[in-house]
């Protein structure tokens, strides 16, 4: 089944990108324009996507493409782990990297079950050294946001 | 300058405090990935390439080469030790690797893999003196039909090549080739598939989507998989020493597995894994006694070991000889060559020897100080594997996120991060290979530059374009090595 899926969203993906690569001008064989490659490429993923899709209806669902299933508790951490990376994206460029910083680490390991002693400590010290090291010893420009310097 | 008196400059360039501090830094680093499950050497380049911007371009490409040998050397031992390969080239090592240690011969295994790593990593450096020279003498002549030519075979050759179904890999290759095309268009300038947005027209940058492919999907991975404790064997500083019989054993397989090795990592594909395969196989078939074999055999350390060393050295040659890279490892030392402002190829031997002959002459030494750090340090580097796994995961992420913030202080890299760690996990799952999508993101521009420029000469006849020697040659062994095998396996049932 996750295979049929797959292979239809790529399908669906492919003729998209298709569709519209041939909005830009194409150009000639002796002066390809700006679509002629991506409508080369996009010819070739469709192909590829279309007989993936046919072999995949081709066979049973459930097939052996399949991999195993892991336990309810460990996708739930993945999920976790997951909305956590998009809460540092979304909260980073407005609270500043160490605090960010601070939050995504205290979140993630609470979620993957360390004790608050260590969960806080671990927070304050990652975010402080991993700014000071990236941001002061690296030069690299980190939002400060309302991290006391 | 010939090959010697280049070998003899590179050792003066490599033996610089700064590039032997960098090369220190690049195998410790490498080791540690090594011997850590999750992250692995391609994820730990994209990770330390922003720390390189300030650095010399010699010193950037010495100091991330370190740490793809380096995880080499690393992951054997976990796989020698712990039963656990912490890197994909260590998997064969543990077939006999393991069973050695259960035989009270742990030490004897991780001497002979270091000595016979050192031993390939020195052939390897011979290697590319004199393949990447003459390689490169003869890439002068290639135009853009022939460097289109050669990246269309290498695409399909990495198709065959990598692990899985090859239509899984088109399909990479398909969404590799598709990424590059965002942003400007390289001749008109007229933005491409960026939906108005600024950053976009900048393109998709290499390194958060390798860190996503490699770094943060490896790490879900790793929590899905529960982040429990591994059981250490303990090992003692005598016991490191194998016996008369087992050096006598070891040296064929590792004179055996440096040529194959080397010779797998001229092609595309996962070079290091497969070298491992074909110099395991190799050592049953001319073994007297195969069927001990998987029971602790030194030859299945030594060749395997020896093979996966020099298929690192011999898939640089592709990269600095030709500016092809034909893997993730060698597509971050290509990105890390561009950012310094270098365009690898055949001049780069010429114009910049410095950053050509420092960097072979360091793997040398790199290979030298991982023989010195790896066997009395043995004990440190599996120590890291106690520390909590849960802290690994967590800071390994972070540092995803601050390395893909920091290329171009941009979100866009952050959620570029992001969203190919949750596709990279998606296709762990699903049992698809990442690395044509990789490669063919990294040649994709390229190819459609050549392809171009070949046209517009050619005047849009594409006959004339493939009457060209070279170009038909390069085309007809990318056709070969696709249709080959099944045609080849029709052929025999056949026959039967």
């Amino acid at each position: 089944m996750t295979e049929r899926v797959v292979a239809l969203v790529t399908l669906a993906a492919s003729g998209l990108y298709l569709t519209l690569a041939l909005r830009m001008p194409l150009g000639t064989a002796a002066r390809p324009g700006a679509a002629f490659y991506p409508v080369a490429v996009g010819a070739f993923a469709c192909v590829v996507a279309l007989v993936s899709t046919a072999l995949a209806f081709r066979r049973p669902a459930g097939g052996p493409a399949d991999a195993p299933e892991s336990a309810a508790t460990e996708r739930r951490q993945v999920g976790l782990a997951v909305a956590t990376l998009a809460g540092f994206c979304l909260l980073m460029p407005w609270i500043g990297y160490p605090l960010a910083a601070l939050l995504f680490i205290g979140a993630l390991l609470r979620e993957l079950g360390a004790a608050w002693g260590v969960t806080v400590l671990t927070a304050l010290l990652s975010a402080e050294v991993s700014y000071y090291l990236f941001a002061i010893l690296l030069g690299v420009t980190l939002p400060r946001g309302f991290w006391p310097h | 300058m010939g090959p010697i008196d280049g070998l003899i400059y590179g050792f003066s360039v490599a033996l610089t405090p700064g590039n032997l501090a960098a090369c220190f830094v690049g195998v410790l680093v490498g080791t540690i990935v090594g011997v850590l499950p999750g992250i692995g050497p391609v994820g730990a380049m994209a990770l330390l390439l922003p720390s390189t911007f300030a650095l010399h371009p010699a010193t950037a490409l010495i100091m991330l080469a370190g740490i793809y040998y380096g995880a080499m050397y690393g992951g054997s031992t976990t796989s020698i030790l712990v039963n656990v390969p912490g890197e994909a080239a260590s998997v064969v090592t543990l077939l006999d690797g393991y069973q050695m240690t259960k035989k009270g011969r742990a030490g004897a295994a991780l001497t002979i893999a270091a000595v016979g790593s050192f031993v390939a990593g020195s052939v390897g450096v011979v290697g590319i003196v004199l393949a990447a020279g003459s390689l490169a003498d003869l890439a002068v002549r290639f135009g853009p039909p022939e460097y289109f030519a050669i990246a269309l075979a290498g695409l399909a050759l990495l198709s065959r090549l990598s692990g899985g179904s090859v239509l899984h890999a088109f399909l990479m290759v398909a969404i590799g080739l598709a990424l590059g095309t965002v942003g400007m268009d390289p001749i008109s300038a007229l933005r491409r598939f960026t939906f108005g947005s600024v950053q976009l027209s900048q393109g998709i940058d290499l390194v958060p989507v390798i860190m996503g492919l490699y770094g943060v999907a490896e790490i879900l991975l790793l929590i899905e998989g529960g982040l429990g404790k591994t059981t250490i064997a303990g090992i003692r500083l005598l016991e490191l020493f194998p016996t008369r019989e087992e050096w006598r054993r070891s040296w064929a397989p590792i004179a055996r597995g440096s040529v194959s090795g080397f010779v797998t990592g001229l092609i595309p594909g996962p070079a290091a894994v497969l070298s491992t395969f074909i110099a395991y196989t190799m050592e049953k078939k001319v073994s007297r006694t195969p069927e001990r074999f998987g029971t602790g055999m030194i030859e299945g350390v030594a060749g395997p070991e020896a093979a996966n060393n020099a298929a690192t050295a011999g898939a640089m040659v592709p990269l600095l000889s030709l500016g092809i890279p034909f893997s993730p490892a060698t597509a971050i030392l290509l990105g890390a060559l561009v950012l310094h402002g270098l365009q690898p190829g055949p001049l780069m031997i010429s114009e910049r020897p410095e950053v050509f002959w420092g960097f072979v002459a360091s793997m040398y030494v790199g290979n030298f100080m991982l023989l010195i750090l790896n066997l009395p340090l043995v004990g440190v580097f599996v120590s890291v594997l106690r520390l909590p796994q849960r802290l690994l995961a967590t800071l390994v992420l972070l540092l995803c996120l601050v390395g893909a913030y920091s290329l171009n202080n941009s979100v866009l890299d952050l959620w570029v991060l992001l969203l190919f760690g949750v596709f990279g996990y998606g296709l762990r799952k699903l049992a698809v290979d990442p690395s044509p999508m990789v490669v063919a993101l990294v040649l994709g521009p390229m190819m459609e530059k050549t392809l171009r420029q070949s046209l517009f000469l050619a005047r849009g006849s594409v006959l004339e374009l493939v009457s060209r020697p070279l170009t038909a040659s390069l085309l007809l062994m990318g056709a070969a090595a696709l249709i080959g095998p099944p045609l080849l396996g029709i052929w025999r049932r056949r026959a039967r």
